[in-house]
């Protein structure tokens, strides 16, 4: 049933799709790439686009087709794992925050919105600015970052369902605390909750490779999207396949949990539509 | 109304106090030693142990955040490890790049979004809303920094139409200064005009479909007066909101922006601190640049019991 909706809906099914390729491109991609993305070559160094070299080649002469490629795999890595630690911190510090309410939510709360006072980025920066940049790191600051989102919808959500009477219910027949969040409160949040996810998604691939175009990510030579833009910038008049095409990959990419973000938004929460 | 107002004005004072906590804690993440790490390793043991005194590190860390926040009251962001001056000076004079810049970015937006948002709405479901709408998903899937780079690539490099290094200030001699601001402005501006495009769109379709809209057609107003006077005046209030919200990613998009062209605002000096290890400078920078997004969060939400008066009941 659910999956005929998003069938139905095909700018969601778009989407679904462009993420699959993306993701197997991460997992397959020393398979898909035709050169080692660290190579350099210089006799084929700023080479334009060829059938050797398919989005031609930067000032070492590394080829962009395959950086791209594996660039795609540090952006998947990371988005995905920053959005798994800013969800699994976020409905837990939501879901308590909520169900207990009083004073417990309020110093919770607050901690949320000041966090959520920082422009999202400016706040990653700083904390890559400290920690220093690794893959690792950026994992971390934008899983930090993230966080309030994940707690304000699941406390909204515990806040309204702790008062319903099948909450009281299930107390009353003496289930545990913890039961009565897992069992109630977590699964009627899940709709906002699948919508945030995916939409977050997009959000962590943008600020990823734009920290790393900053410096403040993958250290280069690591071939990340937004190193191959920095690198890039240098050399625009040179190369400028090498500003089109890693871009065109950032959009495409994003593009794809973006669609599926609206599709899914349309079909499990059509209040919002 | 003024009850309202006073509370989101009390709730103000917490949420002040944990962003300069947060912005204290931060630079105590630094790993290892942060004098060490902020002098180098050539630095002698004594001038490390003189710089920890004078910002006060050798105190327990309760103290430290009281004597820091207790300067911050008074204007003193501390002093900058590479220029050895008060940060809050450097600020000062980064900053109207910087406002210039994002106001610039806000203005475009505001052209480019909400007619569009507006125009998608009445359209709805046609091919006009359709084209709008994909354009808008791409703008806001595109990276703030491609699109910059792109459009120096064409723009600048290519055509020729604009200055691809280099800044005049807006203040000196302003339609040079433009030439200059142009690209990084609509640069600027395109991710937000998206996102405002497609609330207003949504709340412009909550509200057609209203009585009061079919009531205002049935009185003869004309159609423009009916769209802009009764619709749109009720469904900013979500719009206006998205905006406080999005200012938010402009400034942290100017440190982006900023990079790509070069401009000399605040968010490249973050950039040239960070990269210096300038630690109280990017202290300096960010509590200064969280400042003014809360103030401008706390004004959206003050400016939304005009558009919408309900408010005072919840």
């Amino acid at each position: 049933m659910f999956m005929r909706k998003i069938y139905k809906n095909k700018l969601g099914l778009a989407g679904f799709i462009v993420i699959l390729a993306f993701a197997m491109l991460a997992l397959a991609a020393p398979w898909v790439s035709t050169h080692d993305p660290l190579k350099a070559d210089v006799m084929n160094w700023k080479a334009p686009p060829s059938m050797d070299h398919f989005f031609g080649t930067d000032e070492y002469g590394r080829d962009i087709f395959s950086r791209v490629i594996h660039g795609t795999r540090i952006s998947m890595y990371i988005s995905f794992l920053s959005v798994l630690i800013a969800t699994f911190f976020g409905v837990s510090i939501g879901a308590i925050s909520g169900f207990y309410g009083g004073w417990i939510d309020n110093i919770i709360m607050r901690f949320m919105d000041a966090v959520m006072s920082f422009p999202a980025i400016l706040l990653a920066i700083g904390i890559m600015a400290v920690m220093g940049g690794s893959i690792y790191n950026v994992t971390i600051a934008l899983g930090f970052v993230y966080i309030p989102r994940f707690a304000r919808i699941i406390r909204g959500s515990a806040l309204s369902l702790r008062q319903k009477e099948f909450v009281e219910a299930s107390l009353a027949l003496g289930s545990s605390d913890f039961t009565i969040i897992f069992r109630h409160i977590l699964p009627n949040c899940m709709a906002p909750l699948i919508v945030q996810i995916t939409l977050s998604l997009a959000y962590a691939i943008l600020a990823e490779t734009g920290l790393s175009f900053l410096g403040l990510g993958a250290p280069p030579p690591a071939p990340s999207w937004g190193n191959i833009l920095s690198d890039a910038r240098n050399l625009m008049l040179d190369a400028p396949w090498m500003t089109v095409f890693p871009g065109i990959a950032i959009t495409m990419c994003v593009l794809g949990f973006n669609l599926l973000g609206d599709a899914l938004r349309d079909i499990l929460d059509p209040r919002l539509k | 109304m003024l009850n309202y107002s006073i509370r989101r004005l009390l709730y103000f004072i917490p949420t002040l106090f944990i962003v300069a906590f947060m912005v204290f804690f931060l630079v105590r993440l630094i790993p290892g030693d942060p004098i060490q790490v902020m002098l180098g390793d050539g630095a002698n043991p004594e001038t490390i142990a003189a710089v920890r005194e004078k910002m006060g590190l050798d105190r327990p860390l309760p103290i430290q955040f009281g004597i820091w926040l207790g300067s911050v009251v008074k204007g003193d962001f501390g002093t900058s490890i590479q220029t050895n001056r008060p940060v809050l000076q450097s600020i000062r004079e980064r900053f109207p790049v910087t406002i210039t810049l994002t106001t610039l970015a806000l203005l475009f937006s505001l052209l480019l979004s909400i007619p569009t948002g507006m125009l998608a709405a009445v359209y709805r479901n046609t091919g006009k809303d359709y084209f709008f709408m994909l354009l808008t998903i791409l703008g806001v899937s595109a990276p703030v920094f491609w699109l910059g780079l792109l459009s120096l690539l064409v723009f600048s490099v290519k055509l020729g139409w604009f200055p691809s290094i280099g800044f005049v200030p807006i203040w000196e001699d302003f339609w040079t200064g433009l030439t200059y601001l142009i690209l990084p402005a609509v640069t600027l501006a395109l991710h937000m005009a998206a996102v405002v495009a497609r609330m207003t769109r949504s709340s412009m379709l909550e509200v057609l479909r209203l009585e009061y809209i079919t009531h205002a057609r049935a009185k003869g107003l004309g159609e423009g007066k009916v769209l802009i006077k009764h619709a749109l005046k009720n469904a900013f209030g979500p719009t206006l909101t998205t905006i406080g919200i999005q200012y938010g990613q402009l400034l942290g998009g100017a440190v982006i922006t900023e990079s790509v062209f070069s401009l000399p605002g605040l968010g490249r000096y973050v950039m040239v601190s960070i990269h210096a290890r300038d630690y109280p400078a990017v202290q300096g920078c960010i509590l200064f640049m969280a400042l003014i997004y809360v103030v401008i969060n706390l004004v959206v939400d003050l400016m939304y019991t005009y558009f919408d008066p309900r408010i005072e009941y919840n």
